[in-house]
């Protein structure tokens, strides 16, 4: 795969975004990222955004915000799911030759929408799993209790996982929700969808983020050492919950096999330096270590809690704290590139890795117990 | 017990929001609660633009001069609009405007009243381009776009 | 260098009120089609682009996810794209798709429109398009956007009355073609006095100067220069994409000239090479919901001068066996199955240049052009298709 790179990124705080519209936070970001790159307008060629109409309340959401993506008379397709998917067609619009840079943007205001529940238990059908009460939490917390019963570990390993993320966050300045959690506290927070407890899940936050991307020559003049796209992939599963193996991962599989071929990755778990993945449900990352293969399969659990994946061990797993702590629902894809970029330039901050990383993974997921997922890799040169 | 029908379910799904409606419109807001129509100027093109904005959609600047429009202005183009459909605010018929409010750039949304229209064509024929305008503000005023009740032609 | 991309077959399904099937099955109607038509099976695609109005036009938010067997996920899981850009959708979805190929990364791709209008309230759901602090309380859906623009287009014209005629005449000229359409939705003979009789909705558009409601749903398959010689013997080759926003503020800009059809279609003719649309293109599937559109877009597309449109439909320009025949498939007018409405005219305008139109045909149809528009009269998206690479 040709080079697409990655010239510039920005995010918003948590509680900064409150107090700003949709629009608003899509034109900071928007205007950040090209500032940063010093592009000037005109040489903007197209931008991909990302935005849920159902988590707006407005038709159509795009419209809303069309300019405020730099979008003026330019070509500005939206796309719905993950915006780790929008990040992946912007690239494909630079690999085409047609455009040269490309503006990606991403933005949900879970405070002005319904809760996280009430959203996913509209994303099932209206005759079967919607009535029966299933959304992303409850599909999720089946899918925790067969992972449990599968694997040793138990509410522990659970918590402890939460308390990895929320402790990273404390050092990440644009987190919604952080803390240094004891394993009893997060073993003690109410009930949500039993055995997943408050602070296993994930809360719903108000963000945007931007990433503007050039092909090759273009990002060596915006940027003296771009972040690199090495290879990205994507995948679905079928619908039907009845059907799916909640453990199998396999549409997380489809998707890792892409980007890795695409990359050149050939062993993920000495190649990649750091991981920025999306688990709403802290029992879904030693999940997706294993359909990523930074593991051997039936070792997620215990791969989580042997200092291997700790923001200082070898392979840091969501330094930024991911989405336990910071959940601006379809933004939060193309926030996982953002981090994994800031961890890459080493400007990070409080919650940079040591060891000057040069390939990262970011990853993303939606859809019940994980029905879709995103692969990306980056490296710097 | 009526026969429940199986090829179909129906139900209304309504959903509560609560909008941040930003700094930027919250002023304009508030100058509506206070009966005042205001705008912001783009530093870069000098076009004046309202509702007053934060940011100038052709140029991408913040847009940061505020002043105060007149409530008097032009019609630009309007329809009449005849036809339900669910969460409508009003009952039809009822004509909608864009009006060139004197001193802005850019056109105003509003609704325009003070026309009789049981015969739509004929209310058409009386809504000239250019017809002008001045708005009807509601006595009591809580910084909503509703605070301008409407748009009526003035001789 | 875009890698080259071509159609190589088209899937519909018989639109209209479809309240014999669900979403998902619609879905796989079209999918069905697609694929027995290109004689590719489901397990071979690799990757998927679908699309369609605001997910509440359904009630079902990331309808993709629910959609996804009917796409062919369940067989094994592939690549699932969602695109959603209001009535241009469709056309995005064909872009995508053309993209993915375009970029050297997929060979065969599918790009699936959709909706089934009858599940929502369309005006209700499009009056949330605007935000709910200025503009929602006056525009409501469709009819009102588009309303205020065909007035605006109509006062702006050097003749009022004969852009008022010729709209008329297009609405007619439209629904006859629909009689040749296995597809269409609504099939209706009518006169110019029909619609200047039928009732107004929202001035100046009278019931029949309007697009219906429709379900429906489509599919495509875009391929590598590879594969479309070997599943088409005449491939329908994508030679230009463009595509145009306007602002979000509905009165920010005037419509005559509409910018974003201006800037849609010139990046398209660009790409593609072409210098005299009227002359170069053999055939044009605008989209066009309400008649008096066609005038703009003939202006804004640069087939005539400006305020003169009326002159081209008086002069049967447009019609089947005139020069550049517009929407020869009864177009958006017969049949708006929104989420579908853009990638049927992708479909229509690829038909066209295979030859495969059947009652449709223009006849030697060489080069066509496929449009789409939406938004708060806000997108134009603009594609050619040819039948040499």
């Amino acid at each position: 795969m040709e080079r697409v790179g990655i010239v510039a990124v920005a995010q918003t705080h948590h509680n900064q975004a409150l107090s700003q519209t949709v629009r608003g936070l899509v034109y900071q970001v928007s205007k950040e990222a090209l500032t940063q790159a010093d592009l000037p307008l005109e040489r903007l060629d197209t931008i991909v955004t990302c935005s849920s109409d159902y988590w707006q309340g407005m038709g159509c959401s795009n419209v809303f915000y069309y300019e405020a993506a730099a979008s003026y008379l330019k070509d500005s397709p939206k796309t719905e799911g993950d915006s780790a998917n929008a990040f992946a067609y912007a690239c494909m619009r630079i690999l085409s030759g047609i455009h040269r840079t490309a503006l990606v943007v991403a933005v949900t205001k879970g405070s002005e929408a319904p809760s996280i529940a009430t959203l996913t238990n509209l994303a099932c059908d209206p005759f079967y799993l919607r009535p029966v009460g299933i959304e992303e939490t409850a599909a999720a917390a089946l899918q925790a209790r067969l992972s449990l019963e599968r694997y040793d570990g138990g509410q522990e390993m659970l918590a402890q996982v939460a308390r990895r993320n929320l402790r990273n966050a404390i050092y990440n300045p644009y987190a919604h929700r952080r803390g240094d959690f004891s394993l009893a506290e997060i073993m003690g927070s109410p009930i949500v969808a039993d055995p997943l407890r408050a602070l296993h899940c994930a809360p719903s936050s108000d963000g945007a983020c931007a990433i503007l991307l050039a092909d090759e020559e273009t990002a060596r003049q915006l940027h003296p050492d771009p972040v690199w796209v090495l290879g990205f992939g994507w995948a679905a599963e079928g619908y039907d919950l009845g059907e799916r193996d909640f453990l199998a991962t396999t549409a997380l599989k489809q998707a890792a096999q892409e980007a890795y071929s695409r990359a050149g990755i050939q062993d993920p778990r000495q190649e990649i330096d750091v991981v920025e993945l999306v688990a709403p449900y802290a029992h879904q990352e030693p999940l997706w270590y294993e359909g990523l293969g930074l593991c051997l399969p039936g070792e997620g659990w215990r791969f989580s809690h042997e200092g291997v994946v700790d923001i200082e061990g070898p392979l840091p797993v969501n330094p930024s704290g991911g989405v336990l702590a910071n959940n601006p629902y379809m933004a939060r894809g193309l926030m996982r590139v953002v981090e994994a970029s800031l961890q890459l330039w080493g400007q990070a901050g409080p919650h940079q890795v040591k060891g000057s990383p040069k390939k990262a993974l970011a990853h993303s997921t939606y859809g019940l117990a994980g029905q879709a997922h995103t692969v990306i890799v980056l490296a710097k040169e | 017990m009526p026969e429940e029908r199986l090829d179909t379910i129906a139900e209304t799904v309504a959903l509560p929001y609560t909008w941040t409606t930003g700094p930027t419109l919250a002023r304009f807001l508030e100058g509506l609660k206070e009966g005042k129509i205001l705008a912001t100027r783009c530093p870069q093109c000098r076009r004046v633009l309202v509702p007053a904005r934060h940011f100038c959609p052709r140029c991408f600047v913040d847009t940061e001069e505020w002043l105060e429009l007149s409530d008097r202005g032009r019609l630009r183009t309007y329809t009449i609009v005849n036809y339900k459909y669910a969460g409508q605010p009003k009952p039809p018929p009822y004509v909608i405007g864009v009006i060139d409010l004197e001193g802005a750039d850019v056109g105003f949304v509003h609704y325009v009243g003070g026309i009789d229209l049981t015969d739509i064509d004929g209310a058409a024929r009386k809504l000239e381009p250019g017809l002008p305008v001045k708005a009807v503000w509601q006595q009591e005023r809580h910084g909503r776009i509703s605070d301008i009740n409407h748009f009526a032609p003035v001789s | 260098m875009p890698q080259p991309v071509a159609i190589v077959s088209v899937g519909q399904t018989k639109h209209g009120r479809r309240d014999d099937v669900s979403f998902p099955e619609l879905v796989r109607e079209a999918v069905q089609a697609c694929l027995v038509d290109s004689g590719v099976g489901i397990e071979e695609i690799e990757a998927v682009v679908t699309g369609s109005m605001p997910a509440p036009e359904e009630g079902v938010e990331a309808p993709e996810l629910w959609l996804s067997e009917a796409v062919g996920m369940g067989v094994r899981p592939r690549p699932l794209l969602r695109v959603a850009t209001c009535g241009t959708t469709g056309m995005s979805v064909a872009q995508a798709a053309y993209y993915h190929v375009a970029a050297g990364l997929y060979d065969l791709v599918l790009a699936v429109g959709m909706e089934k209008m009858y599940q929502g309230d369309p005006q209700g759901v499009m009056t949330t398009i605007n935000d709910p602090m200025i503009q929602r309380p006056f525009l409501g859906g469709a009819l009102v956007f588009f309303g205020l623009q065909c007035q605006e287009y109509l006062v702006a014209s050097s003749k009022p009355e004969r852009a008022r005629e010729a709209a008329a005449k297009i609405s007619v000229r439209s629904h006859r073609a629909a009689l040749a359409n296995p597809y269409a939705h609504i099939k209706q003979d009518i006169e110019t006095a029909d619609v200047l009789n039928s009732r107004i909705v929202c001035y100046p558009l009278h019931l029949l100067d309007c697009c219906p409601v429709s379900d429906g749903a489509c599919a495509l398959l875009f391929a590598s220069e590879k594969r479309a010689k070997q599943l088409a013997s005449v491939p329908a080759w994508v030679k230009g994409v463009g595509y145009a926003g306007d602002e979000y503020w509905i009165a920010d800009k005037h419509w005559v000239p509409w910018e974003s059809a201006r800037t849609a279609s010139q990046k398209a003719y660009r790409m593609a090479g072409i210098r005299k649309p009227l002359q170069e293109l053999d055939v044009a599937e605008l989209y066009v919901p309400f008649s008096f559109m066609e005038l703009m877009l003939y202006e804004d597309f640069g087939l005539c001068e400006r305020g003169r449109a009326y002159e081209l439909v008086e002069a049967g320009v447009t019609d089947k066996g005139g020069e550049l025949p517009v929407v020869p498939s009864g177009g958006v007018l017969c049949t708006n199955p929104i989420g579908a409405t853009g990638l049927i005219r992708v479909g229509e305008a690829a038909l066209q240049v295979m030859g495969r139109a059947e009652g449709r045909q223009v006849p030697g149809a060489k080069t066509s052009l496929a449009h789409a528009l939406g938004g708060t009269a806000q997108f134009n998206a603009v594609m050619i298709l040819s039948q040499t690479l």
